[in-house]
């Protein structure tokens, strides 16, 4: 399982086509791009991982706010440390190309904002939701009063069932109903 | 796993990669797959099946190869990613915009060229004009062009007879007529399409959600675009939420400023218009009367210059009002950014559209009749083209000013102004402007999309310089594709429909030039087809053309009947979309109140727990309860039924001791059953409080009830799991109805919640079903042998007092009764008694509770 970090092959590409919504192109892309981060004495290793703090280098991830939740949800790393193999790698470009289908997209984004991993966004995930979309220094910042009205409208708005979390149905709900995450849940590398 | 080994290689491979997994698990599940199906071949090996699986394969990797090649000839693909990376998606529309307008003239200039010039220079290659090349005609398209293919009155109404037969008049007509046709129909379906996308499911209500849930662009990289983006955003939302305070704190006074500030602004912009369109006609006058003193001949430079006079001033208001709209705008007050954008875009329109009126109307009443012995198309062509290239002079200057100019001066001479913002809502109004010219024109000058086409390309790059060079990502992204939408829509509405009205006024009611183009001789455009289906007439064989022509395209029946047609199909839908939004207002009613049932369950499941060590005095709690709300309705009368089971099941499971119910189950619903049951098990309780004098005794035969109950909720949980598994295959156990109510869902597009919602209760549904299963049991054991033994136990334990060997007594009893039990279980389940009715809703409460759990579990 898994592919040497030096070479692709053919067998190997063309199931890589198969699960993922990666074209050939992109998927050779991938694999350069992901080659030039291995470190240069794991270079042979079969499945070798690229530790999160490498991945985080690249441009393309490298200021989004998201960035350590993205390697986390992407990870199958047992010690859940973020790091990534070309496999997890290919997936995280998978589900951000063009060609992912809305569900897929919405179910990582659910992931990645559910930054407890209890499999609901509560107020808690919101609170942190918010702080990494307008993070800043700590004087401009939204006051606490303005933070807890702004979830009690998401909340308001999203929790269809009044259980005061959003799940992942809502969650969907909500996506489902702004056409614009389709092409904003976007990384083309 | 089973599902997957049926389906086609096709579905299998997207369900495969639709799955929400990590990319080893989806291997892993590929290839038992494949493994499956390769042992499920070799029983049934043919040379058949092995063809079609590898022509199968075969096919697929060409589609992977399209799909490749596709993307690898994308037009300016990484320059769409550095733009949006940089700037966000909403800019992008602008450029997705701009390359979409180009393939349609791409399309356009390919029609015309290879249907009507080529034909023509075919057969007559030596069109030479009688003027020198000078220059000034790059601008004003007249003098050396005049007399070439770019305009009308170059073309020949001549038949080819190079071996086939090829009409120059019917093939402009038709070549011209059928590419607005098409354009129309690109327009109207793109339209519907995006209408569909981005109005029709948009939830207007949900805006702050909507901010922080989707609205994060992940694929803008830079960095310092992201702490802008950040910046930007949380403005956004304090102003929001401060907005959101302080609206209801606006006074009359306040009130009645905004809104003469939004009428002095709305009368101020529309008097500019009207002003912009009289002098433009008076202009146009002036021009024309300056055009009559024209010797016959070749016009000198000096007057050949003088026809620019027009383009220019028409080009300068273009580029100098709008700026004025934008003054205003920031005078005025908007409650959201999206009514002052909407504003701005409906003025800038109006702007537009009343100047190429005002000259389309000079063109059409004064050229058209002016000039016999000029070919008067060939001058509203040249017209045309002095206006596309004037327009595109100014785009450059205007970038060059409101970009570079005021770039410098925002970050050279005030810093405070900074850089400008790229705005999106007047660039693409711009380009509509653009577009609308060569619609026009394309009748005039079927060359035109050259220059459209070169325009654009320019365009495209100075754009993207100007954008990267000088510009900050715009402050406030509205919904972009919600924008692309208004904007694909501007140009169908009001441009594209006034261009294919004025083409079409031109054919069918002007009289065409007598002396020169593809028309000469003809009182009208379209006597042509009139003059073609009359020579038809003779030719046998083609009386079909002839009939359709006399009694469908000539006929107001038609026309009448077919309008008629979609208006009652226009009224059907509607009809369909009101009813459809009602299902959806009960359908959301509905999860609202299984949400308050859900958490008002959790909270009864929670205090059951806290409460367990003193379950007696809660049980007594509860007993006492449950005598008063049995009025309040019938929320309270399900909580009740709730309860009871609740407490029923713990009965059951601990003494099973000769509750006989009656067993006339398929009259009685559950939730008559449900009260019964507690009744009686309230009774028992008391008798049994009663009886155990012998504290310890009762205390133990309590614990272990709660043992029982716990393992007998455990197993429950299991059935419940196996069976929500079993109902996940939608062939096997779907019922009609939940069928019908998820085909109608899908089919109206509603949410993925609702669809899924619609899952759970279909699953929920099932539940019920399997839950009266179980009930029925119960019914079952209560009546059973084992009721009578585990009694006798009972009373012998009692009469037998000491502690120890009460626990035994029960112990055994309880055994007894759960062996009984699972006889039970198996002679009733064969019999699988109908779902009953209304009383499931109960049961497909708690049901929903533990399946859910188990989601979460599973999660």
């Amino acid at each position: 399982m898994g592919a040497t970090a030096s070479q692709l092959d053919k067998g190997m590409l063309s199931e890589y086509q198969e699960l993922t919504y990666l074209t050939k192109q992109e998927i050779l892309l991938a694999h350069k791009r992901f080659s030039e981060l291995v470190p240069k004495e794991e270079i042979d290793r079969i499945n070798c991982r690229i530790p999160m703090n490498l991945v985080l280098t690249l441009p393309e991830l490298k200021s989004n706010p998201f960035n350590e939740r993205i390697c986390k949800v992407f990870s199958t790393s047992d010690s859940h440390d973020g790091s990534l193999n070309f496999d997890d790698f290919l997936d995280l470009l998978s589900a951000f190309s063009d060609s992912a289908t809305l569900e897929i997209k919405s179910h990582y984004a659910f992931r990645i904002f559910d930054f407890d991993d209890d499999g609901t966004l509560g107020r808690h995930d919101l609170e942190k939701l918010v702080n990494c979309l307008t993070g800043g220094t700590d004087d401009t910042n939204l006051t606490p009063e303005e933070m807890r009205q702004l979830i009690d409208n998401i909340l308001e708005e999203s929790d269809i069932d009044k259980d005061g979390t959003v799940n992942l149905s809502e969650f969907q709900h909500v996506i489902s109903r702004s056409p614009d995450f389709v092409s904003s849940f976007k990384i083309v590398l | 796993m089973k599902e997957l080994v049926s389906m086609s290689t096709l579905e299998q491979t997207r369900a495969i990669r639709e799955l929400t997994r990590s990319f080893e698990e989806k291997k892993r599940i590929r290839n038992k797959v494949l493994a499956f199906r390769s042992v499920k071949k070799s029983h049934e090996f043919t040379w058949f099946a092995e063809l079609s699986e590898n022509a199968s394969l075969f096919f697929r990797r060409c589609g992977y190869t399209m799909r490749s090649a596709r993307q690898a000839l994308e037009l300016w693909h990484g320059v769409m990613k550095e733009i949006g990376g940089k700037f966000g998606s909403s800019v992008l529309t602008y450029f997705m915009f701009l390359k979409w307008l180009l393939l349609f003239n791409i399309f356009s200039f390919v029609v015309n060229f290879s249907f009507i010039t080529v034909p023509l220079l075919v057969y007559d290659p030596n069109i030479t004009s009688s003027v020198h090349f000078r220059g000034l005609e790059l601008l004003t398209g007249a003098g050396y062009f005049t007399h070439t293919v770019m305009y009308y009155g170059a073309y020949s109404n001549e038949t080819l007879q190079h071996g086939v037969e090829y009409n120059l008049q019917l093939a402009y007509f038709f070549t011209i007529a059928v590419y607005m046709v098409l354009c129309g129909i690109t327009l109207i379906f793109s339209m519907a399409s995006s209408f569909k996308k981005n109005f029709v499911l948009v939830d207007p209500a949900s805006t702050s959600a909507w901010q922080l849930l989707c609205s994060w662009d992940f694929s803008v990289t830079s960095e310092k675009t992201v702490t802008q983006r950040k910046n930007n955003l949380r403005v956004q939302l304090k102003e929001s939420l401060s907005e959101k305070a302080q609206k209801e704190l606006l006074t009359l006074p306040e009130k009645l400023k905004r809104f003469g500030i939004h009428l002095g602004s709305w009368l101020v912009s529309t008097a500019l218009v009207v002003g912009c369109a009289v002098s433009i006609f008076f202009l146009c006058q002036y021009e024309g009367k300056l055009f009559s003193q024209w010797g016959p001949g070749a016009a000198s430079l000096q007057q050949e210059a003088e026809t620019l006079l027009v383009p220019f001033v028409v080009s300068l208001l273009n580029l100098v009002i709008p700026l004025f709209f934008s003054l205003f705008n920031k005078l005025e007050h908007y409650s959201n950014k999206r009514s002052q954008i909407y504003t701005l875009v409906i003025r800038n329109v109006f702007l537009r559209m009343s100047v190429l009126g005002v000259l389309c109307y000079y063109w059409m009443n004064e050229v058209s009749l002016r000039a016999p012995s000029q070919c008067w198309e060939s001058m509203v062509g040249q017209a045309l083209y002095r206006l596309v290239i004037f327009d595109f002079l100014f785009l450059m200057l205007g970038s060059f000013f409101g970009e570079f100019l005021r770039n410098v001066i925002g970050t050279k001479l005030h810093r405070r102004l900074g850089s400008p913002e790229f705005d999106v809502a007047r660039n693409v109004l711009d380009l509509i402007y653009a577009q609308t010219l060569a619609w026009i024109g394309i009748y005039f000058s079927p060359l035109l999309p050259s220059i459209q086409i070169l325009k654009f390309l320019i365009l495209f790059y100075l754009k993207k310089v100007s954008l990267t060079q000088n510009c900050q990502p715009p402050r406030r992204t509205g919904r972009a594709a919600q924008m692309q939408t208004i904007f694909i829509f501007l140009l169908f509405f009001p441009f594209f429909v006034g261009a294919i009205s004025i083409v079409g006024y031109t054919a069918w009611s002007l009289n065409p030039s007598q002396n020169c183009g593809p028309f000469r001789g003809l009182n009208q455009t379209f006597s042509v087809v009139e003059v073609w289906i009359d020579g038809l007439q003779s030719l046998p064989g083609s009386g079909w053309a002839v009939w359709i022509y006399e009694n469908i395209i000539r006929s107001e029946l038609f026309y009448f009947l077919v309008t008629l047609i979609i208006l009652g199909i226009t009224y059907v839908f509607y009809q369909l979309i009101q009813g459809r939004k009602e299902l959806i207002g009960l359908l959301k009613q509905r999860i609202v109140n299984e949400g308050k049932d859900k958490s008002y369950l959790l909270d009864k499941l929670q205090n059951l727990h806290m409460s367990r060590p003193k379950k007696d005095t809660r049980q007594s709690k509860d007993g006492r309860n449950s005598h008063q709300p049995s009025l309040s309705g019938h929320s309270d009368a399900v909580r009740q039924a709730l309860l009871a089971r609740q407490q029923a099941e713990q009965e059951e499971a601990t003494y099973s001791d000769g509750v006989s119910v009656p067993a006339d189950i398929s009259t009685s619903s559950a939730l008559m059953q449900a009260m019964l049951a507690r009744q009686k098990a309230e009774r028992e309780n008391e008798d049994y409080y009663q009886r155990a004098e012998d504290p310890p005794s009762s205390f133990s035969a309590l614990s272990l009830a709660m043992e029982a109950r716990q393992r007998a909720e455990g197993e429950m949980l299991q059935e419940n799991y196996r069976k929500e598994h079993f109902y996940e295959n939608p062939t096997t156990a779907s019922s009609a109805v939940s069928q019908v109510m998820q085909a109608r869902l899908r089919a109206e597009e509603s949410s993925a919640v609702m669809q899924v919602m619609q899952a759970r209760q279909q699953a929920e549904q099932e539940a019920g079903m399997q839950w009266t299963d179980v009930q029925l049991q119960n019914q079952a054991v209560s009546s059973s042998s084992a009721v009578a033994q585990a009694l006798q136990a009972r009373l012998r334990a009692e009469e037998e007092s000491p502690a120890s060997s009460v626990m035994m007594q029960v112990m055994q009893a309880r055994q007894q009764a759960e062996q009984e039990a699972g006889m039970q279980w198996a002679h009733v389940q064969p019999q699988n008694p109908a779902a009953v009715g209304s009383s499931a809703l109960i049961q497909a409460m708690l049901a929903r509770q533990q399946a859910q759990n188990e989601y979460d579990d599973g999660y």
